[in-house]
């Protein structure tokens, strides 16, 4: 909102102080992530600066708060800072593609984690958001013998991950007719709200839902909040994907079914590495996919 | 009490009955027991902010860090409500107190500084935000206990535990409008400051009071929140003080001042509630919903406008 | 029949059941200067929007040239030839003259066609504006922003404005209730002017000198009702006064009945930078001190200091030998002071609430139990002040708003006295009022003098300040110049004195 326009030249939240100046040869890491006020997000920034600090290399980590504009601005400013690398979690696919350019004219190594934009950058470190809807509804369609009726919640529409979500989900949905999807609505990434949608979708279909995809955790506990308080838990299921601490323990207490674990520790590590190996000018993989897993209470003590 | 802005909240309460009507005929899901309980579930917690922001509207005013006072409240509270810690009172505690701190701190710059109340509860809004964020690390505070959880997912006699919360904040906040000297200054202040002040009462601290009001109402609505979703989030509220300023606007409060009701917002908030419910049973999606919220906004300030004109 | 060139026939109209108008008549010939006179809600301001198409009639008819306006907008009638000049000047400070002038039809002055219409004529604007004001000899450059200007010459802008708009009738409400003789004897020019060139002029004015210096026509309205038309010839003061009111009014002033007590307030050197030094008197019980003075002699400033809304420097205010510290209006009033301030809308009340809410809102705690208000305490007090200042409203739930000016002024009166006060200071309490509610406010002073209560009246009349006074202190610039008795007093010698 407006607020966060007043404060966006306050908010560098660097843990250490910046620039280039510092430090004799240190290499200097610029990172830029797309919000510190999510939980996923900030488990990549904590593995960033763990994995930094043991490889002996300086991370400066700001903050863009889900703008593209002030992300751009961000990288403008890293490359004025002159860094070694950047690493860049992006707002959007589209808008925030313009800080590609600017690195890469720059010569400086840019690489996007945990999702993607639509210009080519030095190197892509995350996982694939739609492999983790397929996971998840393949999940759905085993657990309910290929026949049962499917309520989906969306996170905010038109982002990257939703779209990606739906597509996956959708894809394995195409693949059993079986498989009716009853409702499909938005839950904006929300617990509150979720809950809100599932109460409301108890009153339209009642005993008809048999499972209910949530696109992340939050909106799914929200939706087991909602099928408890109703007597339902037991007769649906659902599935959710992130795998944060909260529905960890649901899933270990059996009131959330499965979630699909995205590797925040190896994404942010990997982003560091490839990184240094960019700015040294070693050799390093364009691509790092990290597998998602699938987390149901079988596996949950592993995660 | 004869009052002639109620002539204008009629309009509102027709208008909210006519789209009941309507609701109840398309869809037989809309006008059940169950429903209407998760209805007033739902909008216990924008209703509450409405009641507060409605105060502060009354006397001229406008308090845009709701939102922001939603999440530190309810972090605060969840921080001390995990399990075999402290009893529930602490809890509660810390979470309205934190609330009233706020919203005393909100009245104190403005009555001291003589800014605009919409720049000071702007600044606020954004401080709020960035003390839930310090105060719960950027994760969300779970693991609470079970009897904190019940003040926003239990029931009583088969009425859940919000709407007995909400009713019972409906029935205090309108005896302080409209029965305490309090609340008539409330209009005295927002009517004409000046001539209010000539009249010797003391208009800081009616506007002291009505912000401290307003902050412990957000945490009210913030400890509901956290206990209903049963975790103490630092991003929770955001958006929520358009909703509740919207509430008290549709309800006809006037934001020139001196004017509004409590009856009214609780009409708006019951309006916005049920358009959403009723959207998602008619499973519409919610690019409709905004739209439809914008136009009965827009057109419940309309049919304000011309129901006082001469 | 051809004489007239707006004819106004059975015009009736109510306000949620209260009959505003009843079957008004009008007849306005062409070139002349008709007055239209009545008290304060005997139905002028409503009959003026019905002429300028704001209010719509329940039934007659207003005939301009024979084509009836009853429907049209505001907008349209002003294009017909109808523009009024209003009392509170409505002008864009931040434009020029001419671009007041012109405001709203600006195309018309552009000159140009199509596409380029759009596109404002400023060089053209200001040439004609320079025309229009050169024709009523009025000296103001066009290219002056507005907010340069005096009154009088914002005024004249608003005139130029009619005329531009071709008007044929022009209505003046209370044209010179802000502006110096001088300035008033060119306004009378240009209306002069108007007339030669077959402008008709409706004029409305409470200043009867005004209104037989200028006028051709009078029109009288009581109570919403048509109470005839004379020439102005043929009436004098007394005679109007009798139409307008329904009686005679023979003794404006009510003598004192009982003597002056001891002494309620006293101010001892007080003085307040840029705005006055060196003030000293005092009011005693049963007084009425009269405080004279030109605008900008400090009169009001002393009451505000007095009543807490502003500091002071220097000096001292006791209220019964014991000073005051806190200065605020709080303070002021728990100590018995009251003020009934000479601007009534910022000051005075509060448009929204109830006249019942108006009135105990100084004296709402002694309505307390516990926190709450014991409403029926309230309601009968305020009642009873509705009844003893004899407050025309529909009820004590009536909202202000919808008061006459000089029942608004009787309702801040009410809300003083409720609160139980030993000293009262009335600044200019007869602005805007009218000749017989003038006379019930002069009774109403006399009446709480003699209950025992100090009273300080700041007035610009000399007349009333003359006819109520028991004591007059004269200011000038800021310095006190004459405490003059009842006795010794004369309208030049405070004049004398004013101008010191």
């Amino acid at each position: 909102m407006v607020a966060a326009f007043l404060l966006a030249s306050c908010n560098q939240s660097s843990e250490k102080k910046g620039g280039a100046e510092g430090g004799g040869n240190k290499l200097v890491i610029g990172a830029t992530m797309l919000s510190m006020q999510n939980e996923f997000i900030v488990n990549v920034s904590d593995a960033m600066e763990a994995k930094a600090k043991e490889m002996g290399v300086e991370l400066i980590t700001v903050d863009a708060e889900r703008s593209a504009l002030k992300q751009v601005e961000q990288v403008e400013s890293f490359i004025g800072q002159g860094v070694d690398a950047i690493i860049m979690n992006p707002c959007e696919v589209e808008a925030s593609s313009p800080a590609i350019k600017l690195a890469m004219d720059a010569k400086i190594p840019i690489i996007n984690v945990n999702s993607e934009t639509s210009s080519k950058p030095t190197a892509f470190v995350g996982s694939d958001d739609t492999e983790s809807a397929r996971i998840a509804m393949k999940y759905i369609v085993e657990k309910l013998g290929g026949k049962g009726n499917v309520l989906m919640m969306h996170g905010f529409m038109g982002q990257a991950a939703q779209i990606r979500r739906d597509n996956g989900a959708k894809e394995i949905l195409k693949a059993n007719p079986g498989i009716k999807l009853l409702a499909e609505q938005t839950g904006e990434w929300d617990r509150a709200k979720g809950m809100s949608l599932t109460e409301n979708w108890i009153q339209s279909y009642g005993d008809k839902i048999n499972a209910i995809f949530a696109q992340n955790d939050e909106m799914g506990m929200g939706a087991v909040k909602a099928l408890e308080a109703a007597g339902l838990k037991g007769k649906v299921l659902v599935v959710s994907v992130d795998a944060i601490p909260d529905a960890l323990q649901a899933v270990k207490k059996g009131t959330l079914d499965a979630t699909v674990f995205q590797n925040a520790k190896e994404q942010g590590g990997k982003a560091i590495e490839t990184a240094v190996k960019a700015a040294r000018k070693e050799a390093f993989e364009k691509e790092v996919l990290i597998p998602f897993q699938l987390v149901t209470k079988g596996n949950v003590e592993r995660f | 009490m004869t009052r002639f802005s109620k002539l204008g909240q009629y309009g509102i309460f027709l208008a909210f009955a006519l789209i009941c009507l309507v609701l109840a005929l398309s869809t037989p899901k809309f006008f059940t027991v169950s429903n209407l309980l998760i209805i007033g579930n739902q909008v216990s917690i924008n209703a509450l902010l409405a009641f507060g922001v409605t105060f502060v509207i009354i006397t001229g005013g406008i308090d845009l860090s709701l939102g922001s006072m939603v999440a530190v409240t309810g972090v605060a509270a969840a921080s001390f409500a995990h399990p075999d810690t402290y009893p529930l009172v602490v809890p509660l505690l810390v979470g309205l107190g934190a609330g009233s701190a706020m919203g005393a701190f909100n009245g104190l710059v403005i009555t001291k500084s003589k800014v605009p109340p919409f720049i000071v509860t702007l600044g606020t809004m954004t401080i709020g935000r960035g003390l839930a964020l310090i105060l719960s690390k950027g994760r969300p505070v779970s693991n609470l206990s079970d009897s904190f959880n019940f003040i926003g997912g239990g029931s009583v006699a088969g009425i859940p535990f919000p709407i007995i919360i909400l009713l019972i904040a409906f029935a205090v906040c309108s005896i302080v409008l409209n029965k305490t000297i309090l609340g008539r200054y409330m209009y005295a202040v927002g009517g004409n400051e000046p001539a209010a002040r000539a009249s010797g009462i003391r208009v800081s601290r009616v506007k002291m009071w009505v912000y401290t009001i307003c902050g412990l109402l957000s945490a009210l609505g913030g400890i509901l929140l956290t206990s209903r979703i049963t975790t103490g989030q630092p991003n929770a509220g955001a958006g929520f003080e358009l909703d509740a300023i919207a509430a008290a606007i549709i309800g006809g409060t006037s934001t020139s001042g001196g004017t509004g009701t409590m009856t009214g917002t609780f009409i708006g908030a019951l309006l916005i509630g049920v358009i959403s419910n009723s959207l998602d049973l008619l499973n519409v999606t919610s690019y409709y919903q905004q739209v439809v919220m914008g136009v009965i906004i827009i057109g419940a300030v309309v049919l304000d406008g011309v129901g006082k004109k001469d | 029949m051809s004489d007239y060139i707006l004819r106004v026939k059975e015009i009736s109209k109510s306000f949620s059941g209260v009959q505003a108008l009843d079957n008004i008549h009008f007849d306005l010939k062409k070139g002349e200067v008709h007055a239209l006179m009545g008290e304060n809600g005997a139905g002028k301001s409503t009959f003026m929007k019905i002429l300028i198409g704001l209010v719509s009639p329940d039934s007659g008819e207003v005939l301009l040239e024979g084509e009836n306006l009853v429907g049209s907008n505001v907008h349209q009638t002003l294009k017909k030839g109808i523009s009024m000049i209003h009392q509170e000047i409505l002008i864009i400070p931040e434009l020029t003259v001419a671009q007041n002038i012109f405001l709203g039809r600006e195309r018309e002055v552009s000159g140009k066609s199509g596409m380029l219409s759009g596109w404002l004529n400023d060089a053209g604007i200001n040439q004609r504006a320079a025309t229009l004001l050169d024709r009523m000899g009025v000296s103001i450059a066009p290219k002056t922003k507005m907010r340069h200007l005096s009154v009088a010459q914002m005024q004249m802008v608003e005139i130029a404005k009619a005329i531009s708009n071709n008007a044929k009738v022009i209505i003046m409400d209370e044209p010179t209730s802000a502006i110096s003789d001088k300035e008033v004897a060119t306004l009378f020019q240009i209306i002069r002017d108007l007339q030669a060139q077959g402008v008709s002029i409706i004029y409305i004015s409470h200043k009867m000198d005004e209104i037989f210096r200028i006028s051709d026509t009078i029109t009288v309205l009581r109570d919403g009702k048509y109470m005839g038309t004379r020439a102005a010839r043929d009436l004098d003061h007394n005679a109007l006064i009798a139409m307008m009111v329904g009686r005679e009014i023979d003794q404006m002033f009510p003598e004192a009945t009982r003597p002056v007590g001891q002494e309620i307030l006293s101010v001892h050197n007080l003085g307040k930078a840029g705005k006055f030094s060196n003030i000293s008197f005092n009011v005693k019980s049963g007084e009425i001190l009269g405080l004279a003075g030109l605008m900008g002699a400090g009169r009001t400033e002393i009451a505000r200091a007095i009543f807490g809304l502003d500091g002071w420097d220097e000096g001292e205010i006791s209220i019964k030998k014991a000073p005051l510290r806190a200065r605020t209006p709080r303070e002021a009033i728990e100590r018995g002071v009251g003020y009934v301030s000479e601007d009534r809308k910022g000051l005075g009340f509060i448009p929204r609430m109830s006249v019942k809410d108006n009135i105990t809102l100084s004296s709402i705690n002694s309505h307390r139990k516990g926190g709450f208000i014991d409403t029926h305490s309230e309601q009968s007090a305020a009642e009873k002040m509705i009844a003893d200042l004899k407050i025309k409203t529909a009820g004590a739930g009536q909202h202000v708003t919808y008061l006459s000016g000089g029942n608004q002024q009787k309702v801040v009166i009410g809300k003083v006295l409720l609160a139980s006060p030993e000293i009262i200071i009335l600044d200019e309490p007869t602005r805007g009022v009218d000749v017989g509610a003038k006379f019930e406010i002069y009774k109403l002073i006399r009446s709480l003098a003699d209950q025992g209560m100090a009273i300080i009246m700041i007035s610009s009349e000399l007349p009333e300040i003359l006819g109520l006074s028991d004591r007059i202190l004269v200011l000038s610039k800021g310095k006190q110049t004459a405490l003059l008795s009842k006795a010794e007093a004369t309208q030049e010698l405070i004049m004398r004195h004013a101008v010191a």
